[in-house]
């Protein structure tokens, strides 16, 4: 059945770097990806993502653990017996092959013959909507389409894991945006499961069908985006995904009411006049003192000041004209829902 | 006004640049291709046969004799298939060389292995070749080396020259082909073998073309220098001639019969220059 | 080392010949003027010598053979030697006009003269002169129009080298090198240069009387080819060819050489290194030369020129390098002046029976020097060609 099917299994994987293991890049790290999904590794740069896929990939041997693919031991494969591709960061073409050489490159070393061969390298720059390009030289390419000829020549032969190593880090935003619907895309109809690392966290949520947060060689949280994001399972997901006010200890009762730790995301908070209403039943609200304003185009981030030194970030949808009672160092009331202020672990 | 005053810049610049570029082009006109056409003008002389001197008399018997006469056409084309075989040993050792240097020694190694590539050319070409003479020699170390495999070294003789020369000029292979290496992106690696191509076919498909124009450029010295040795011969040589020995033996006696033998390795050149700069090898120099 | 800048000057030698003509200022009608100075003047202080190996020798090689230091002592001038291997060399190193005085055999004498490269020598001014022996002087190969060219140094014979212990018996004719050689096919060594035509002419001589050769240097096309045709078979069995003393000693201490044309000096030098050599002069006679200073046309240094011809054949001195070179004195006060009294009577230094068989080298030219007028002999123009293609 495809949705018990598994593409990648790690089990307790280690990775220790320098002699004696001086650095530890992962650590006992478990990952399953089911077969057909997009998932994403999200982190920050030195978080040990990169180097998972390239233990997936077979670049690296893991110190300890054990990987699988479609349920068979790859753990010791060289990375040319793998049912794996990868599109590296830089792309890596080969500058001295044409675009359609380079496409081709997985079935020539396979030793499909010439016509074959270069039927579907045509079909695979077609699905990256490259037609024409196929004589052209890498070095005579813009970003984004070396960008599409390394992902054509990933797809060409339909491995069963396609890793895509921060893929969209080097283009400009919109055209990143536009690629990130062509991936999605991509993954949809070719079916192949997509394992993508990045540190955007926006792409991770817009793309993935899961999401793990790695953090420091270890897993930090995996699940659908929009519980990574609603649900983070730990502090550092909560601070890492999406921007959150993150309240412990003294500010947890001062502010929540309730001690522990406790993550409000910034547009759960409204804005209030100190005038108005109080708040209702299951709301919960402080006063304090607007100290800045920035203007972020589609919302404004206000900084709000409460007394004792603690600080709230609040987005407010720019719908509507800001009241005009909301000029800095003017007194403000926030209100949220006590639901919205969720306990996150450690 | 300000039109001609921008004009009159730009002529100052073009005029300072004239007079920076000018004088080591003229000299290099003068005395480089200036010397190189005298060479071969004098070709066309003769020289009175008793005292040796260069008589300017305008005649092609030299270029007649050249082209008639068997024996050299044998030296030419020994001296060619010396420079190609030479060019091609050398190849062959400085790919993995270069290879394990730059890409499977640590980055910690590279340095202390480039300086120990390149230490020999530091001691004089003549102790390098008198010390091979030695090697080489009926009781020397390679025959006392081989002797208990029941082998026997090359002895003096052609074997010998194109063991001597690629000897000599490996550092000049091995540098352009370490550079080019070092150059390679890893992940130019990494993705060949992704994409499911074995150790041997990421050298042929990716790292080969990869270094070629490095290996031509490292065979333009290798070739060039081989094509216009004639020391090496003479010590380890045997009695193998090669061109530039015919051109040293005539240099005294008969300067245009030397300079129209000399013309033979400058056109072997030129035409290697040009069937490589066909391969785009040199776009990369 | 030597080679290595003997090669240097040829290519320059080369370089500065090509420019001057090119130029067409050639220096060549300079020499035909030059005169013999009527008298000396103070020393320049220096002096630059091309020699023939151990000629001018400094002790460097052998503590006890440094006859240039007492010279630099006693005259004040400067020494600075180059070490030629060949005839052809010599000429060239001439050409340059940055040496001053030249060891030349008869194979150089008339070429340096002719082209005007080496300008007569006052006789006068050489006090030594008068004691040379008589039979060297005023001779074709010295001496122009009744004018001396330079000052006999000594003669002496090619000789025929054999390791003792390889070559077996002890050969006693040039056949050993000749037709006997395959007997040590790739161990043969023969010297480096077209005269070495001459060593053949000289063995078919006695070998093939019907050529009808009566003088190795004069070879008509004939004589020539059938000459060549014997050293292309010699060829098959040569191991390597010699133009560089040091190399002919590193050959035979190696074994890479076993047998082969040599100089008594490198005989002795093999032996010196307690090689198993053995030099000998074979029964047909043999090549040889006979030496003569002269003084380039374009000295810079004549006074020092001078002083050294003078030094070079003054009793003493004249012993001491005809005993380390091993060959006959031109002075005949030095055969009193060796360390072996019977060095002269040993190198047949006034035996000119003997000398008669030795052939001297000197440049073959067309007019053939036997005297035949009906037909043209072999220059050394094609003797260059012919020594090209035997080594093919």
């Amino acid at each position: 059945m495809a949705e018990t099917e598994e593409a990648v299994r790690c089990t307790a994987v280690t990775k220790e770097f320098g002699t004696g293991g001086t650095v530890r890049a992962l650590d006992a790290v478990d990952l399953t990806l089911r077969a057909g999904e997009f998932f994403s590794l999200l982190g920050p740069s030195g978080s040990g993502k990169t180097t998972l896929l390239r233990l997936i990939a077979g670049f690296e041997r893991p110190t300890r653990g054990r990987i699988e693919l479609a349920g068979r031991d790859v753990t010791a494969l060289a990375p040319h017996r793998r049912d794996v591709h990868t599109v590296f960061q830089d792309y890596a073409l080969f500058p001295h092959m044409t675009v359609e050489q380079n496409v081709a490159y997985a079935l020539t070393v396979r030793g499909v013959r010439k016509p074959e061969r270069t039927a579907r390298a045509r079909e695979a720059l077609a699905t990256v909507r490259l037609d024409g390009f196929a004589a052209r030289r890498p070095d005579a390419l813009s970003g984004g389409q070396r960008q599409r000829v390394a992902l054509a020549r990933a797809l060409v032969d339909r491995p069963a894991v396609l890793l895509l190593d921060e893929p969209l880090g080097a283009l400009d935003l919109r055209l990143r945006q536009e690629m990130q619907t062509e991936l999605k895309e991509l993954q949809r109809t070719t079916g192949i499961t997509f394992l993508l690392v990045t540190h955007d966290q926006e792409e991770a949520l817009t793309m993935s069908d899961r999401v793990a947060v790695v953090s420091d060689g270890r897993i930090e949280q995996t699940g659908p985006p929009l519980e990574v994001y609603e649900r983070p399972a730990t502090a550092f997901v909560a601070g890492f995904v999406g921007t959150t006010n993150l309240l412990r200890g003294e500010a947890a009762v001062r502010v929540v009411g309730r001690p522990g730790a406790y993550s409000i995301r910034p547009e759960r908070i409204r804005l209030a006049d100190p005038a108005d209403a109080p708040p209702l039943d299951g709301e919960r609200t402080v006063t304090g003192r607007i100290a800045d304003i920035v203007h972020a185009g589609a919302h404004t981030r206000f900084t709000i000041a409460l007394p004792h030194g603690d600080r709230l970030t609040v987005h407010r949808q720019n719908l509507a004209e800001l009241p005009p009672t909301a000029r800095p160092e003017a007194e403000i009331r926030l209100v949220w829902d006590e639901k919205d202020a969720f306990p996150v672990p450690g | 006004m300000r039109r001609a005053g921008a004009g009159g810049g730009a002529g100052g610049a073009r005029l300072r640049l004239a007079a920076l570029l000018g004088p080591p082009l003229l000299w290099l006109t003068l005395a480089y291709l200036g010397s190189l056409a005298v060479l071969l003008l004098s070709a066309f002389w003769t020289t009175d046969s008793f005292t040796s001197d260069v008589v300017r008399t305008w005649n092609t018997d030299n270029i007649q004799e050249l082209l008639t006469t068997p024996v050299y056409r044998t030296i030419a084309l020994r001296t060619l298939a010396i420079a190609v075989a030479v060019t091609l040993l050398d190849a062959l050792l400085a790919l993995p060389m270069a290879f394990c240097m730059a890409r499977v020694a640590s980055p910690r190694w590279r340095r202390p292995l480039l300086v120990a590539v390149l230490t020999p050319l530091w001691a004089s070409y003549l102790v390098k070749a008198y010390a091979w003479r030695v090697m080489l020699s009926e009781d020397g170390v390679v025959n006392s080396l081989l002797s208990p495999l029941g082998l026997h070294g090359p002895g003096y003789g052609t074997p010998a020259v194109v063991l001597v020369l690629a000897y000599l000029w490996l550092p000049y292979m091995i540098l352009p082909v370490y550079a080019a290496l070092e150059r390679l992106p890893e992940r130019t690696l990494e993705a060949s073998a992704d994409l499911g191509a074995g150790t041997w076919r990421t050298l042929r498909s990716v790292v080969l073309p990869a270094v070629r124009p490095a290996l031509f450029a490292g065979s333009v010295f290798t070739f060039s220098l081989s094509l216009g040795d004639y020391i090496t011969v003479q010590i380890v040589g045997g009695k193998t001639q090669l061109l530039g020995n015919a051109i040293a033996s005539q240099v005294t006696l008969d300067l245009p019969m030397a300079a129209a033998l000399s013309a033979v390795p400058v056109v072997l050149i030129v035409c290697y220059l040009a069937a490589v700069r066909r391969a785009g090898a040199l776009d990369a120099l | 080392m030597r080679k290595r800048t003997t090669s240097a000057w040829r290519s320059a030698a080369a370089v500065c010949a090509l420019l001057l003509t090119a130029a067409g200022c050639g220096s060549d009608d300079d020499g035909k003027a030059a005169h013999a100075p009527g008298k000396l003047g103070k020393g320049e202080g220096k002096v630059n010598i091309i020699a023939w190996a151990g000629y001018a020798e400094d002790g460097s090689n052998d503590p006890q053979a440094d006859w240039v230091h007492p010279f630099e002592k006693k005259t004040g001038c400067k020494v600075d030697t180059k070490t030629a291997g060949t005839s052809d060399e010599m000429v060239s190193l001439m050409k340059t006009g940055q040496y001053d005085t030249v060891s030349a055999s008869g194979d150089a004498t008339l070429r340096l003269i002719a082209s005007g490269d080496a300008a007569p020598v006052n006789t006068k001014l050489v006090p030594n002169y008068k004691d040379i022996f008589p039979a060297l002087k005023q001779q074709p190969f010295n001496s122009k129009d009744g004018r001396m060219y330079g000052i006999p140094h000594g003669r002496g014979a090619n000789l025929l080298m054999y390791r003792t212990d390889k070559v077996k018996p002890a050969p006693d004719s040039w056949r050993a090198v000749f037709d006997d050689a395959a007997a040590h096919n790739g161990r043969v060594t023969a010297y480096d240069s077209p005269i070495y035509i001459a060593d053949a002419a000289l063995y078919l001589m006695r070998a093939k009387p019907s050529l009808g050769i009566k003088n190795p240097y004069a070879l008509d096309k004939k004589q020539l080819d059938a000459a060549v045709t014997l050293l292309k078979k010699q060829h098959k069995a040569i191991g390597e060819y010699w133009s560089d003393y040091q190399k002919e000693i590193t050959a035979f201490k190696g074994g890479d050489s076993v047998i082969g044309t040599t100089w008594q000096v490198i005989a002795n030098l093999t032996q010196a290194e307690k090689a198993p050599v053995k030099a000998v002069l074979p029964k047909e006679g043999a090549t040889g030369w006979s030496d003569t200073w002269m003084v380039s046309a374009k000295a810079e240094h004549p006074n020092c020129a001078y002083k050294w011809l003078d030094w070079i054949v003054s009793p003493k001195v004249n012993a001491q390098v005809a005993e380390y070179f091993g060959e006959a004195p031109a002075n005949r006060k030095a055969c009193a002046e060796t360390s072996d009294p019977n060095h002269c009577a040993v190198f047949h230094a006034d035996d000119e029976k003997y000398f008669q068989r030795v052939h001297f080298w000197t440049t073959p030219i067309k007019q053939c020097l036997d005297g035949r007028k009906n037909t043209t002999c072999t220059d050394y123009a094609q003797w260059t060609r012919a020594w090209t293609e035997v080594k093919g």
